[in-house]
Formats: C-alpha cells, sequence, structure tokens
C-alpha cells in the first residue's frame, strides 16, 4: 500500500462524527473517540441548542508506514437543517463543518483547513443508512471525501436493553487515495452508549464510541 | 327529620369520597412520539423528564412509540411544556393526554396489548 493510500484511509476516518450522529439533544455534551493504528480522535461537542452545536476535535494520524503523520486541531459546527420525524422512522438533513490547523511532516508549517460538509441518514428500529459528502480543503491540500453506510439490527430492544447492528462502510478520500475502504462493523446501541467495532479490508481494525451526557 | 340527616350523611360521604379519589388519585401523561427509533438517541427524552421536579417516574417505549410520565401527587405539567421538552429532544409528539393511570399501568397495558397481537 502506498503512503498516500495510507494516509488517505487514515483520513477518511476523519469525518466520522458526521457517519454517527454529529449532535446529541439541547443542552447535552457529545464525547466521541476514534481508535485504529493510523488514527486517534477525540472530540466533544455541545448542542446550544436543539439544532446547533459547536465543539472542537483534535486527530493525530498517521500512514501505515509511520513515515507521514499529520495533526489537526478544529473548531466544529453542527446544525441539523431538517429533521423528519415519522411513526416508525426518522431521517435528518445535517451541516457539520470545522475550521482548523493542520500540520504534517510531509509539508512544511501549519495550514488553514476548512470542513464543510452534509450527511443525510434515515433510520428506522431495523435498518440504517446514511451518505455524507465532506470538503477537506486546505491550500495545495484536497481531501474531500464522501461516504455511504448501511445496516441492519439484528433484533428489537427495549429502551434499556443494548440493540446489536450490522453496519457496512463504504467510503473514499479524494486526493489521497485511490482504494475504497469497506468496513464490516459490530454496532451496539444503548441509551447511554453508542460503540462500533470492525477490520477494515486493509486489515486494520477500528473502535469507534460515543458517550452523551 | 331522621330520614333528612341520614341522606345528607350519604350526600356528604359520597362527595368527601370522590373528592378522595381526585385528590390522590395517579396522574401521568402519555404521548404517542413519532421519530422515536434509538435508544441512544432518545436518552435525551428520558433525561430531561426524569430531571423535572414534578417526575416520579418516566417511561419511555420504543416499538410502540409511547412516551409516559407519572406526577407526583400535587403536581402538575402542562401538556404544552412537555411537548416542548419532546421537541427539544428532536422529536414530534403526535397526541398526548392525562390519564389516571401509573407507569407501572400504562407498561402493563402495553404489555398486555403486545401479547394479544
Amino acid at each position: 500500500m502506498s503512503k498516500n493510500t495510507s494516509l488517505g484511509a487514515a483520513l477518511m476516518l476523519f469525518a466520522l462524527e458526521t457517519n454517527a450522529g454529529p449532535m446529541g439533544f439541547k443542552d447535552s455534551w457529545m464525547i466521541m473517540g476514534d481508535f485504529s493504528p493510523n488514527w486517534r480522535e477525540a472530540f466533544i461537542n455541545y448542542a446550544l441548542t436543539p439544532l446547533d452545536a459547536l465543539g472542537v476535535s483534535a486527530t493525530y494520524m498517521r500512514s501505515d508506514d509511520e513515515t507521514k503523520t499529520r495533526q489537526l486541531g478544529e473548531i466544529t459546527y453542527t446544525r441539523l437543517l431538517k429533521r423528519w420525524n415519522m411513526p416508525d422512522a426518522q431521517a435528518n438533513l445535517w451541516f457539520a463543518g470545522g475550521v482548523g490547523i493542520i500540520n504534517g511532516d510531509d509539508f512544511d508549517g501549519a495550514k488553514a483547513m476548512v470542513t464543510p460538509g452534509i450527511q443525510f441518514d434515515y433510520e428506522t428500529r431495523r435498518i440504517y443508512f446514511a451518505v455524507t459528502e465532506r470538503l477537506y480543503r486546505a491550500k495545495d491540500l484536497n481531501h474531500d471525501y464522501s461516504s455511504g453506510r448501511a445496516g441492519f439490527s439484528f433484533y428489537e430492544t427495549s429502551f434499556e436493553e443494548t440493540q446489536p447492528w450490522f453496519i457496512l462502510e463504504a467510503r473514499r478520500m479524494n486526493g489521497l487515495s485511490d482504494k475504497t475502504e469497506i468496513t464490516p462493523m459490530l454496532r451496539l446501541i444503548n441509551q447511554n452508549y453508542f460503540i462500533e467495532a470492525g477490520v477494515n479490508n486493509s486489515s486494520q481494525f477500528r473502535f469507534n464510541f460515543m458517550y452523551i451526557f | 327529620m331522621k330520614k333528612y340527616l341520614s341522606l345528607i350523611a350519604l350526600i356528604l360521604t359520597i362527595s368527601l369520597s370522590s373528592f378522595s379519589n381526585s385528590a390522590f388519585a395517579v396522574t401521568s401523561i402519555r404521548a404517542e412520539v413519532k421519530g422515536m427509533v434509538c435508544a441512544f438517541c432518545a436518552k435525551g427524552i428520558s433525561k430531561k423528564l426524569n430531571a423535572l421536579s414534578q417526575s416520579k417516574e418516566v417511561f419511555v417505549d420504543l416499538k410502540n412509540r409511547v412516551v409516559a410520565v407519572e406526577l407526583k401527587d400535587q403536581q402538575t405539567l402542562t401538556l404544552d411544556n412537555f411537548n416542548k421538552i419532546i421537541q427539544d429532544a428532536g422529536y414530534d409528539v403526535a397526541k398526548a393526554e392525562f390519564v389516571e393511570k401509573s407507569v407501572a399501568e400504562i407498561k402493563a397495558e402495553l404489555t398486555v396489548a403486545e401479547t394479544k397481537k
């Protein structure tokens, strides 16, 4: 795998928060962690209103051969543009973006980066579907990203029980990787936490979690 | 005279009895909520309702789309306030009403309805 491919795969993970519900309910904090060999991220935001959240994220990225690393610090803004609440389903259209500084050992100095993006998701108690498009732009950097997720729950649960899901994700990052990353994951949802674990088609282990309080 | 006194006593007894029942009856708000498909996402509903000083017990049923909050004795909560809490949590109320039932009774009703399906 080339350095660029590895780094691209890592950078694709950068937009995870837009795939898993980017904010909680009004006056809540959301903490998110994303861990893999080439990716370590901590993210937190606060829902100022039912529709808006502000946050910060810190991310470390590394290529497979460990010759390239990048660090990104970012202030993020999330907006629920539209929500459709149906009797047995919910659909959402989100804006999620950020402004920050990215450093890397394959270029000099720090660069300002902007990351505007949108997501549409649809979910019932048994199926889940989401598509995301997000720009990652800095001077001489273009890592625009696309992803799709689909999955199903193994069975219905009550509010107090933990529900297991199977999720399959495919995503690509422009300019850094020609490879589509495919990751089957087991997702566990409880009223207190949300975790996902899987192995992608580069045999890399992934673990993600979210917690709202 | 004795007959009239007996009648007055009976009326008073019935009146006091019905007053007593209404004063100490269990009151809950039972609502049908749209969009409630995920426990992690719906946590905001239970957290906000449990935080109310009027709240004695809260119940969320994803499958039946039901949210219920049992109020403490002598406590009130308007349907407008209840609806706003649900909306701030990101959901829409299809129908909400006061019922003279406890959360335990509402749960039992839903369980019975489930078993009949």
